[in-house]
């Protein structure tokens, strides 16, 4: 029954499920319930759940003819190079991938011959702050980071994010296909992140890539002690470390409640017993917008995404996420990575990294260019290379360059095939949304990049770009290529601004 | 002759000297590579010869001279070092701790002073910022302070990245003033504001000049520090460079109007709009540091900001150079050569994207005589590169400043060697990899 209980919160919990689905489930459980079904009739509406998703994604898919790519070197995302390789594109889904003679395409359909292109899955930011810190960035946009207190585990970076920003569009004509938003790092608890689509949408829902869990973020030393050291607290790092225990101690308290409540409905529910069944329904608990984020965290639902440059605190977080039975998903911005890159590994944790940027605080001091090559180097490592940055996210593939060439000069083996991941597999992993997009495989999302040369040159920029089968940047058609409200018709129309502006 | 153009031969002699003194009796001969000159023609099987500091003969099929350290280049890329033309480095080695950054007062503060802040005042040879940049190639730099509640920021030096004793080449270098929003931030908060101040200082500075004992004894409001108006002499006589960051089309025209009124000379920085202005920058021979990676409608005067930038401007003649903004990226000069190749890849051809990492800097300092190319005399600061400079995966194998090979340890280099190992070992991490 307990089990049954956390399940169900967790399903509540979980963004995943729509509020459509949830109804159902409701229902369906109050089937297998008589007892239950008399109740509604009585006007009970069943065990009460927070909304399971009260923003859910209105994105769809564009529509999308079949296209074969053909010709092209192909880095699949899995560690797979084919020279001379081929991916068919339909209904939105990649169809088929490998080598050109060995896909076969139907009668007619549109064929690319990508001789000399290179074609890789749509590249994944998994730390991005877009429409949040949006293009003009004046006060008026400034949404990106919630300072008003050290736990702001409430805020959503969706309610944030301004899908008109200029920032998305040169994003995707740099071959970016889905980003992970994230509230800011000046709290401890920052807020819940957004998955989005890069595709342009009126609205942030038109954007949110279908079914993805949310994210929480949650910062490590300087900045939260940094803001908070004059207005409250924390002013130190033990400061920070209490205020994460103390809120994990109230958030446990609160699944608890909640499912203790769940047990109790349930049995009270299934109830045979007339004496029983004529009390009203056990009453729900209050809902807390904190506590339930942090709750879903506790239960694995929403994945923790933790800005954490060194190394000694990293592996501090660890032991209190055994401390609270809960999973660290990424380590971002983890300059000292490579310092307990073999603790990341063991535990399973990502750590998101840049390929050179360095010291502009001290916990930033001590990056090294093989950070991200160190990390991979550790059997099942997970290195991703992140943007925080609205021109960073616009070179994701010459960042992983760097970091593959100073890999290599130190002997780790580590060639195109394998950099690729830490921009698209890797992250798509983190963000749980490996089974959908992130590599080229049958099945998956057409997330497709197709560069006019190999990714790892400064020269090679993306061509042409797919999600879900759906051409939405061709850099030889400006009729492909998406501009955003704010910039049109700006400095006497003589400029039109633009994805590849 | 104005006295800090004197002092400025002065420092170069010493610069000189220092570098004979190192490098004398040093002769080095790099054989056989892909060599840049930037001012003629690409060698491909060239030569290199230096001595005593210098640049000696540069061509193909020489003869390495008796007692010289031949080094083969086959293969490879030899062209100048990085002169990176603006930056805070030196003054700024943790940029969030106000120790370990002196690159400029911190806003809010109100310290009274500006012009007269003074880079070499600050300027640290010892930041480990300076081998880890110079790892990159990069040879030479300014080093530029950053401006705090006032328009202008203070006078940048031209440093050597030796990180040596000696390494300030040329004091007082340029004058750096904020215009355009960031001024406006700093004048009431409306361009107004900004141009009739600066104008104000500029009249100031002036009539200081005229009659220095008359205006210091004359009653006059208290606008301005004394050291400021002092400072500013060299940049209203014309002799001093002055660095205008400055982003928006009509501001820069504003800005051409009132160079050419007061007779200045000017450096724009950032220059997101530039290429919209492209021939009126021409006609008055004003140069561009621009980041070639900058493409966003960031603020209301970057509208029209373009990976395009570079290319549109060397095609209307305008001379430019390369910087990062962050933090005027002291923390990776050594990235300008990924700005030079997107410059590349968005259309500025490649000789104009090294002439821009090289001479062209050397060029608005009044340094092209001494440095930014591969010519006899030249002093010989000469990189090595094992391919492509601008791509992402080489590197410097062999970097000289002053005609003296330098050592390409870094921190950043004897971390990674610490930490390559995470086993417990014999003896924890702290005994290891120091060396």
């Amino acid at each position: 029954m307990k089990k049954l209980g956390t399940m169900a919160l967790a399903a509540l919990i979980l963004g995943a499920c729509s509020q459509q689905g949830g109804d159902e489930s409701a229902a369906d459980d109050a089937a297998s319930a008589p007892a239950a079904d008399a109740k509604s009739a009585d006007g009970d509406g069943g065990v009460v759940q927070p909304p399971l998703d009260p923003y859910p994604s209105t994105y769809e898919p564009y529509a999308a003819g079949a296209v074969l790519i053909t010709g092209a070197t192909v880095l699949t995302g899995t560690g797979e190079r084919i020279d001379d390789g081929a991916i068919l594109l339909q209904d939105g889904k990649i169809a088929a991938v490998g080598a050109a003679g060995a896909v076969i395409a139907p009668e007619g359909i549109t064929t690319i011959d990508a001789q000399g292109k290179w074609v890789t899955p749509g590249v994944v930011d998994i730390h991005s702050h877009l429409g949040d810190y949006p293009s003009p960035s004046t006060d008026s946009t400034s949404d990106g980071n919630e300072v008003t207190s050290p736990n702001t585990a409430h805020v959503w970076a969706e309610h944030s994010v301004w899908p008109q920003d200029a920032g998305f569009t040169r994003a995707l004509a740099a071959g970016v296909t889905s980003l992970q938003v994230l509230p800011g790092s000046a709290n401890l608890f920052g807020g819940r992140s957004v998955i989005l689509k890069n595709v342009p949408s009126r609205t942030v829902q038109g954007m949110k890539f279908p079914d993805a869990a949310y994210g929480l973020k949650m910062a490590c030393g300087e900045n939260p002690k940094r803001v908070y050291g004059d207005r409250g607290g924390p002013g130190t790092r033990m400061g920070n470390f209490a205020g994460y225990r103390a809120a994990w101690i109230e958030a446990a308290a609160y699944r608890k409640k909640w499912d203790d409540y769940a047990t109790k409905y349930e049995k009270w529910a299934a109830s045979d017993d007339d004496e029983e069944k004529e009390k009203d329904a056990p009453e729900a608990p209050g809902r807390d917008l904190k506590l339930e984020t942090l709750a879903g965290a506790l239960a694995g639902d929403i994945k923790i995404n933790m800005h954490c440059y060194r190394a000694d605190e990293m592996v501090q977080v660890i032991d209190m996420s055994r401390e609270f039975g809960y999973k660290v998903s990424t380590f971002h911005h983890a300059i000292e990575a490579y310092k307990v890159a073999d603790y990341l590994a063991e535990n399973g944790i990502c750590a998101a990294m840049w390929a050179d940027w360095w010291g502009f605080k001290l916990e930033a001091y001590d990056t090294v260019r093989e950070n991200a090559a160190l990390v991979h180097a550790q059997p099942d490592s997970c290195a991703i290379i992140h943007s925080d940055s609205d021109i960073g996210i616009q070179r994701l593939n010459q960042e992983a360059a760097k970091a593959m060439g100073s890999g290599r000069r130190i002997g780790i083996d580590v060639t195109p095939k394998d950099a690729i991941v830490w921009i698209t597999a890797n992250p798509a992993k983190a963000m749980g949304i490996d089974d959908q997009t992130g590599t080229l495989e049958s099945g998956k999302m057409a997330d497709v990049v197709i560069w006019n040369g190999n990714p790892f040159s400064v020269y090679a920029r993306a061509e042409q770009v797919f999600i879900d089968g759906a051409l939405l940047y061709d850099r030889d058609d400006p009729s492909r290529s998406p501009r955003m409200d704010f910039e049109i018709g700006q400095l006497e129309n003589d400029y039109t601004g633009g994805a590849g502006q | 002759m104005s006295a800090s153009t004197m002092k400025n031969l002065t420092c170069i002699g010493i610069a000189g000297l220092v570098a004979l003194s190192t490098a004398a009796a040093q002769t080095t001969a790099i054989m056989n590579g892909e060599v840049h000159t930037i001012t003629g023609a690409v060698i491909e099987n060239g030569d290199v010869i230096i001595r005593d500091g210098r640049i000696a003969q540069v061509g193909a099929d020489l003869t390495a001279p008796a007692g010289a350290t031949v080094i083969d280049a086959s293969g490879k890329v030899v062209m100048p070092g990085i002169f990176a033309p603006i930056s805070t480095i030196g003054l700024e080695e943790i940029g969030s701790d106000a120790e370990a950054n002196d690159a400029g007062p911190k806003s809010g503060e109100g310290f009274p002073l500006s012009a007269a802040l003074n880079a070499v005042d600050a300027y640290n040879p010892s930041s480990v910022l300076i081998p880890i940049n110079r790892a990159g190639g990069v040879t030479r730099a300014v080093s530029a302070p950053e401006a705090g509640d006032k328009l202008f920021a203070g006078r940048a030096a031209i440093i050597d990245m030796t990180g040596g004793v000696n390494s300030v080449m040329k004091p007082d270098a340029a004058q750096v003033v904020m215009m355009g929003y960031s001024g406006a931030r700093r004048s009431g908060d409306t361009r107004m504001g900004s141009w009739a101040t600066i104008r104000e200082y500029l009249d100031e500075a002036r009539s200081y000049a005229a009659n220095p004992n008359d205006y210091v004894r004359r009653t006059r409001e208290d606008r301005f520090a004394l050291s400021d108006l002092k400072a500013l002499q060299p940049v209203v006589d014309g002799t001093q460079p002055l660095m205008v960051f400055i982003n928006d089309a009509n501001d820069i025209l504003n800005l051409i109007r009132f160079k050419n009124a007061y007779r200045l000379r000017v450096i724009i920085v950032g220059g997101s709009e530039a290429w919209r202005v492209g021939p009126e920058l021409q006609a008055a021979n004003i140069p561009v540091i621009l980041d070639p990676m900058f493409n966003l409608p960031a603020q209301f005067e970057d509208l029209g900001a373009t990976l395009e930038n570079a290319a549109r401007l060397h095609e209307a003649g305008v001379k430019i150079a390369f910087y990062n903004p962050q933090g005027f990226g002291a923390y990776n000069l050594r990235l300008l050569t990924q700005h030079a190749g997107n410059a590349v890849a968005a259309g500025l051809p490649y000789e104009a994207a090294l002439a821009a990492l090289t001479i062209n800097s050397a060029e608005m300092y009044d340094l092209q005589s001494q440095l930014g190319s591969l010519e006899p005399g030249k002093i010989a600061d000469v990189v090595i590169w094992d391919g492509d400079p601008l791509e992402l995966t080489t590197e410097p194998e062999v970097v000289f400043i002053n005609g003296v090979r330098q050592d390409l340890n870094n921190r950043q280099v004897m971390l990674r060697e610490r930490y390559r190992d995470l086993s417990r070992g014999d003896l924890p991490h702290a005994y290891r990899g120091g060396e």
